[in-house]
C-alpha cells in the first residue's frame, strides 16, 4: 500500500512542479493505476523478467547544460526546445515560424495555450493503456513540446527537441505531441544526449504525431540511450488522408532499449517511410521495431533498416508491416540489413508481415545479416587504402544515405561524430 | 626513383589446396609493355590476383620483387602504395562511397601523410582525366561501380590507374565487354600513360586490344605457366592460326589448369 501512496505522491509532485491544470492530474492518476495493474509485459527478444519497474525520483533542481550540448545548441538556427532532466531550459521559435502562426510550447503549457487541440489529440496516438511503459509515461511525463502547424504551413527548417539526461536517476518521462494541420509541411526532430549512469530505473519516452489530411511531416531522431536504465521508446504517427510521414531514426545507443517507431496509415492514400540506421556497440541491447499499420485504402509504406554492430552488442531490427482487413490496394516494401563489423556481436533482422486483406498491391521484403563483404575490402585495399580505413569507408557508405536524410547539418554532424567515435576505436 | 623493375620468379600459387600457377617467370621494366595471352581457365586472373595479394590465393613458392622490395611480404594496400596497380576483371561495387571520395582516399594514401593533394587540385585533376577518358562529369559523385555497366567499370579502372600513376600496372581483361569505341578510349588512356616510369602487364585472351596497345613482349599462358614468349608478332600469329596451332606444336591437349584428383 505504501508503495502506491509514494507513487501517487510522485505523480502529484510532477504535476505540481509543472503547474498543470487539475484535469491533467486526473489523467496522470488514472494512468498510474493502469501502470500498476498491467502485468509484466512480454517482449520477444528482450528478457524483462529481471528488470526493475522502479521509477526515479523527479527533481526540480535544474541541472547544468553539459558543454557538449551547449556547443551543439550554439549551432542551431532553427526553432528548438531544450530540456535537461525533464525540466525546460530554453525554447526558441524562429521569426518564420511565428509569422506562420505556429504554436510551440512545452507540453505542460499546452492544455491552457491550445485547449481544444490538446483535448482532441493528446494520448490518442500513444494511449495510456496500451502497455505498461506507455501508462508509466502518461502518469509521470515531464519535459517535451507541443507543436501545432496550422493549415498550409510550409516550413523547411526543423523544430527540434533536445533531451538531456545528466545522469541522475531521472524520474522524468519525456513526451511530445506534434500536430500538422491539413496541407502543412514541416520537419520535427528529437535529439537525445544521455550520460551513462549506474541508476537502475525504468525510462519511457513517447512521441505522438498527428498528420492531418494532405500534410507532410518529416521526423528525424538522433538517439543515444546509454547504460543504466531500461529505455522504452514509443514513437508513433497517425497519418491522415493523403498525408505523408517520413522517419529518419539514427540510433547509437549502447544501453538496454526497446524501441518502436510506427506509422498508423489511417487515411486513404496515406504514405509512410521509415529509415533507420543503428550502430550497436559496447554491450548494447537494442530491440528496435519499425512498423507500418495499413488501415486506410491505397496506403503505401517503405521501411529501410541498416544496422552495423561491434563488440558485444546485440541488436534486433524488426520491420513490421500490417495490412488490416479493408485496407485494400496497400503497397509496402521492407529492407532490413545488418552487418557485423567485429567482436562477438549478435544481430537479428526480423521481417514481419501481418496481412488480413486479400487485395494487396505489392508487399516486398528482404532481410539479411552478414559480415562486411571481403571483396569490397580487398578492392579498396588494392588502391592503397589501409584495411581499417577501408572497413570504415564501407560501413559509412552503407549508413550514408540515411544519415544524409537527417533534418539539419548540426544533427548530421552529431550523428556522424557519434558513429565515427565508435568506428575508429 | 629510377625506372620500375618488377620480377616474378618461379611463382607457384594454389587456391583451396589446388595448384593453379606452376612456376611462372616474368621480368617487367619501366617503359615496357608485356602482354599475357591465353585461353580461358589457364590461370591469368590467378596471376593478377596473387600479385596483388588477394587473400584467397596462396603463394606456395617463388619470389616477387618490385624495385628491390619483397612484394610477397607486403599486404595488399602496401603493394598498392609501393606502386602496384591491378585493373580488375570484376571490380567490386561499393554503395554509399562516391567515386571521387574513393579515388581521393586512394591517391592520398599513395602520396603519404603530409603530402596529400589539396582538394581543389584533386578535383581539377580528376575532371581532366575523366574528360580524356570520355567519362561523364556525374561519374565522380556516383557510388563506386554501383549500377555501372561493364564498360563503365572498365573505364573507371583506367581512370583510377591514370590518377594513381602506378609503377607497375596490371590490366586483367580490360577489353572484355567493350565496344570498339570504348576499346579505343581505354587503349588511348593506357598509351597516354606510357613512359619510362611505368611498366604494363596486359592480360587478354583476344588479340584485338593489342592492335591499339602495341606490346613489346607477348607471353602465352597455358596450364599455369608461360609456354611461349615473343614480340608483337607472336600475337598476330596467334590471331591468324589460333591457340590450337600452339597447342599442337607444344603437344598440349588440355590447355586449362588440369586438376589432379
Ligand atoms: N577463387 C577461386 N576459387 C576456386 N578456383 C579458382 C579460383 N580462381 C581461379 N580458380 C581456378 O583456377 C583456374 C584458372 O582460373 P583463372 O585464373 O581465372 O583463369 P583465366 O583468368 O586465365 O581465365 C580455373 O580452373 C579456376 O577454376
Ligand atoms: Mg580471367
Amino acid at each position: 500500500m505504501s508503495e502506491v501512496n509514494t507513487a501517487v505522491s510522485h505523480v502529484h509532485r510532477v504535476a505540481q512542479a509543472l503547474g498543470e491544470p487539475s484535469s491533467l492530474l486526473a489523467l496522470r492518476e488514472a494512468a498510474w493505476r493502469t501502470f500498476q495493474e498491467l502485468p509484466q509485459p512480454y517482449v520477444e527478444k528482450t528478457d524483462l523478467r529481471k528488470l526493475t519497474w522502479e521509477t526515479g525520483t523527479f527533481s526540480e533542481q535544474v541541472g547544468k547544460v553539459p558543454a557538449e550540448v551547449q556547443t551543439y545548441i550554439d549551432r542551431l538556427q532553427h526553432s528548438y526546445a531544450l530540456f535537461v532532466d525533464g525540466l525546460p531550459i530554453d525554447l526558441r521559435l524562429t521569426e518564420e515560424a511565428k509569422a506562420a502562426g505556429v504554436t510551440y510550447c512545452t507540453i505542460h503549457e499546452a492544455p491552457e495555450k491550445a485547449e481544444l487541440l490538446w483535448k482532441a489529440n493528446f494520448g490518442t496516438v500513444v494511449t495510456g493503456n496500451e502497455n505498461k511503459w506507455t501508462a508509466l509515461n502518461q502518469a509521470l511525463f515531464a519535459g517535451g513540446v507541443f507543436l501545432y502547424a496550422p493549415k498550409g504551413t510550409h516550413i523547411d527548417a526543423p523544430f527540434e527537441t533536445i533531451y538531456v539526461w545528466t545522469g541522475g536517476e531521472s524520474g522524468a518521462y519525456s513526451r511530445s505531441l506534434v500536430v500538422a494541420a491539413e496541407l502543412a509541411d514541416i520537419q520535427y526532430a528529437e535529439t537525445v544526449f544521455a550520460a551513462t549512469t549506474g541508476a537502475k530505473v525504468v525510462n519511457s519516452h513517447v512521441l505522438e504525431i498527428v498528420a492531418l489530411a494532405d500534410s507532410r511531416v518529416r521526423v528525424s531522431t538522433a538517439d543515444a540511450f546509454h547504460r543504466g536504465p531500461t529505455h522504452f521508446v514509443t514513437r508513433r504517427a497517425r497519418v491522415g488522408k493523403d498525408a505523408h510521414v517520413l522517419w529518419t531514426v539514427a540510433d547509437t545507443s549502447d544501453g538496454l532499449c526497446v524501441e518502436l517507431v510506427e506509422n498508423e496509415l489511417t487515411g486513404a492514400g496515406a504514405k509512410g517511410l521509415a529509415r533507420v540506421v543503428g550502430l550497436g556497440h559496447g554491450r548494447a541491447h537494442v530491440e528496435l521495431t519499425a512498423s507500418m499499420r495499413h488501415v486506410g485504402r491505397h496506403t503505401e509504406s517503405e521501411i529501410v533498416m541498416h544496422g552495423a554492430l561491434r563488440d558485444k552488442a546485440n541488436t534486433i531490427f524488426r520491420s513490421r508491416t500490417e495490412i488490416v482487413k479493408g485496407a485494400v490496394g496497400a503497397g509496402s516494401e521492407q529492407h532490413d540489413r545488418m552487418i557485423m563489423i567485429d567482436g562477438t556481436a549478435r544481430a537479428d533482422a526480423i521481417p514481419m508481415l501481418l496481412i488480413d486483406e486479400n487485395d494487396v498491391q505489392r508487399c516486398g521484403h528482404a532481410a539479411s545479416v552478414g559480415k562486411i563483404d571481403p571483396t569490397q575490402v580487398y578492392y579498396l585495399m588494392s588502391r592503397g587504402i589501409p584495411k581499417s580505413i577501408a572497413v570504415q569507408m564501407i560501413i559509412w557508405g552503407y549508413l550514408h544515405d540515411t544519415v544524409e536524410s537527417l533534418a539539419s547539418d548540426p544533427m548530421r554532424d552529431l550523428v556522424v561524430e557519434r558513429i565515427e567515435r565508435e568506428l575508429s576505436r | 626513383m629510377g625506372k620500375p623493375d618488377f620480377r616474378v620468379q618461379n611463382l607457384h600459387v594454389s587456391v583451396e589446396g589446388k595448384e593453379i600457377l606452376k612456376g611462372l617467370n616474368l621480368h617487367i621494366r619501366g617503359g615496357e609493355i608485356h602482354a599475357i595471352m591465353g585461353p580461358n581457365g589457364t590461370g591469368k586472373s590467378t596471376l593478377a590476383s596473387s600479385l596483388m595479394g588477394h587473400p584467397h590465393y596462396e603463394v606456395t613458392a617463388g619470389e616477387v620483387v618490385l624495385d628491390g622490395e619483397d612484394v610477397l611480404a607486403m599486404s595488399t594496400d602496401e603493394r598498392a602504395r609501393a606502386g602496384l596497380f591491378l585493373a580488375m576483371q570484376y571490380p567490386a561495387e561499393v554503395p554509399g562511397v562516391s567515386n571521387a571520395n574513393f579515388i581521393r582516399q586512394a591517391l592520398n594514401a599513395r602520396r603519404g601523410e603530409g603530402n596529400e593533394l589539396p582538394v581543389l587540385q584533386f578535383h581539377r585533376k580528376l575532371q581532366e582525366k575523366m574528360k580524356a577518358l570520355n567519362i561523364d562529369a556525374s561519374f565522380a559523385e556516383r557510388y563506386l561501380n554501383e549500377g555501372f555497366s561493364g564498360g563503365e567499370k572498365k573505364r573507371n579502372e583506367i581512370l583510377q590507374m591514370s590518377m594513381l600513376e602506378p609503377r607497375i600496372a596490371i590490366l586483367d581483361e580490360i577489353d572484355s565487354g567493350l565496344d570498339i569505341d570504348a576499346l579505343k578510349i581505354v587503349a588511348n588512356g593506357v598509351n597516354q600513360l606510357r613512359s619510362d616510369n611505368i611498366g604494363f602487364l596486359i592480360i587478354t585472351h583476344y588479340q584485338r586490344l593489342l592492335n591499339y596497345i602495341v606490346p613489346d613482349h607477348v607471353h602465352v599462358m597455358m596450364q599455369g605457366r608461360i609456354v611461349r614468349s615473343g614480340d608483337a608478332k607472336l600475337a598476330e600469329e596467334l590471331e591468324a592460326k589460333g591457340y590450337d596451332w600452339l597447342k599442337k606444336e607444344l603437344g598440349i591437349e588440355d590447355e586449362t589448369v588440369e586438376v589432379e584428383a
